[in-house]
């Protein structure tokens, strides 16, 4: 009985971790000033959370068949958060969506035809 | 390294990818979480968009250190040039171009050594060739 109740406690933290994972991630929404930077805190973050919340879950109620099902579970969530920023972040890009002001550096403007260095003229359309 | 010997190594290579990954990929969701809480004065978000020369060769390998990239809080593939042999890389801590590139190409000289069953040659060249846009874009390029 003793192993039971610590595997639900662990489980217990698991899934506040995630929550408080989630939650900071939103907070970034707001916080953090262009696209480039919300998606790669917040889009993986993101996905660490629910991985955890997973775990959290496999902890509480565990048996071989849902441990295959939550390892099933957090690869393809994570690789989908993977995708799933990169795919926004280079649309984005692609978009003229400019970096925000604090960007020092930017290797990819110089691949660019237009080198646009002015988003007021763009985002017009 | 003769074939049996890199054979052997291999599940350690292995592993010690994983957990060294795990170890980074913990380490940057707490101090991407840190610097999200603090006050917008104390904010320490230096971001820029570096091109990292790389040593991947198959698709496999560029699908998964860009992936890589992506799921560390903080770094972003934003792009790759297969041809040029760059990646993209938006940084949300970057201090200096050398960091955030010694960053980048430590992870993927793990990662090669745990993919590959024997590592060969990681070399990368020294000097990011410059990539300018060509007149005639080819026509699976999107750009």
């Amino acid at each position: 009985m003793e192993f039971h109740d610590i595997m639900h406690g662990t489980g217990l933290v698991f899934i506040f971790l995630g929550i408080v994972t989630i939650i900071v991630a939103g907070i970034g929404l707001f916080r953090l000033p262009d696209l480039y930077l919300r998606a790669s805190a917040v889009g993986t973050s993101a996905g660490l959370g629910v991985a955890s919340i997973v775990i959290g879950a496999l902890l509480m109620d565990f048996s071989w068949l849902n441990l295959v099902k939550a390892a099933v579970a957090v690869i393809a969530q994570l690789l989908t958060s993977a995708v799933g920023s990169m795919a926004i972040a280079r649309s984005g890009y692609l978009n003229n969506s400019a970096p925000a002001e604090i960007t020092h550096t930017d290797d990819l403007l110089k691949t660019r035809r237009d080198r646009v260095t002015d988003p007021e003229a763009e985002s017009s359309t | 390294m003769s074939t049996t010997s890199s054979l052997a190594s291999w599940p350690w290579r292995i592993a010690s990818f994983l957990f060294w990954y795990a170890k980074a990929f913990v380490m940057a969701n707490v101090y991407v979480t840190l610097d999200i809480l603090r006050s917008k004065k104390r904010m320490k978000t230096s971001p820029a968009i570096i091109a990292v020369p790389a040593a991947s060769e198959s698709d496999t390998e560029w699908t998964l250190i860009s992936c890589f990239i992506t799921l560390t809080p903080g770094t972003l593939t934003l792009s790759i040039s297969r041809e040029h042999k760059i990646l993209y890389v938006h940084g949300m801590f970057v201090e200096s171009r050398e960091s955030l590139v010694g960053e980048i190409q430590e992870m993927e000289d793990r990662m090669l050594r745990a993919l590959r069953r024997s590592p060969g040659d990681l070399s990368r060249p020294l000097r990011v060739p410059d990539v300018v846009p060509v007149d005639e874009p080819p026509e699976d390029e999107v750009r």
